[in-house]
């Protein structure tokens, strides 16, 4: 190293930490790395508490939650082939409704199960596509055909009085 | 001094195990399979204190 660049400004260095000159300040040493991954399992631990206390509560008397009758739409109003959205139970949860047939008809919540970007009906292609990643839905059973999701959609009950469809449940998962 | 780098290396698989439990949490809950979901929540709770326990016993070590 040159003496005569001593003092000098700009430093000799390639880095920007020339000013610390505390022992061991920059160097991560075993023992400070084992009480670093410590902590990070206390955040660990942490972390899964709400999924845990939302569990509970569910387990606790509200798994068989009530859902109120709500009505979809006149089935006059929606051709063979053809799909619409709609809200069901809470108005921020996105659905689909497709009419399959003359007399079929399924609903999905239409939050694609990977990302919940918002699933849409492909007429052309006859499946529910999400754009976000190109995740493929079956439309007869809400199934995952191709991309990432892995879960099906949940499914929304159906019935249908006098020419109107009404939603009146969402499908719990089989266990 | 001779190291030792168990303590590195048990705490890395605690962490592991704490990234799958979490991981197996959530997944359980979007499955509505709650029982599940509590029983990664303890695993997940009870892997902190094996952390700390296993800090405890490599800093004593002489």
């Amino acid at each position: 190293m040159d003496q005569g660049q001593k003092g000098n400004i700009p430093f000799d260095e390639d880095n920007y930490t020339h000013n610390i000159h505390k022992d061991n300040e920059r160097s991560l040493d075993r023992r400070s790395f084992m009480k670093l991954m410590v902590g990070a399992a206390g955040v660990f631990a942490v972390s899964t508490l709400p999924w845990g206390a939302i569990a509970a509560k569910e387990l606790a008397g509200f798994s068989n939650k009530k859902y109120t009758a709500a009505k979809i739409t006149d089935v006059s109003d929606l051709k063979v082939g053809e799909a619409m959205e709609f809200a069901y139970p809470g108005k921020h949860d996105s659905a689909l409704l497709i009419r399959l047939g003359e007399d079929e008809f399924k609903a999905y919540q239409n939050a694609c199960t990977h990302l919940k970007c918002p699933v849409f009906w492909s007429k052309e292609q006859g499946e529910m596509v999400c754009p976000c990643h190109h995740g493929v839905f079956d439309p007869k059973t809400g199934a995952p055909t191709a991309g990432p999701p892995r879960r099906p959609l949940p499914e929304i009950i159906l019935e249908r009085e006098q020419g109107v469809i009404l939603a009146t449940g969402v499908k719990r998962y089989e266990t | 001094m001779k190291r030792s780098y168990r303590g590195v290396l048990l705490l890395s698989f605690v962490l592991f195990l704490n990234i799958v439990c979490t991981q197996q949490t959530v997944n359980a809950y979007y499955y509505e399979k709650y029982e599940t979901v509590l029983l990664f929540c303890v695993l997940n709770l009870i892997l902190f204190p094996l952390a700390f326990w296993i800090y405890k016993r490599e800093r004593d070590v002489k």
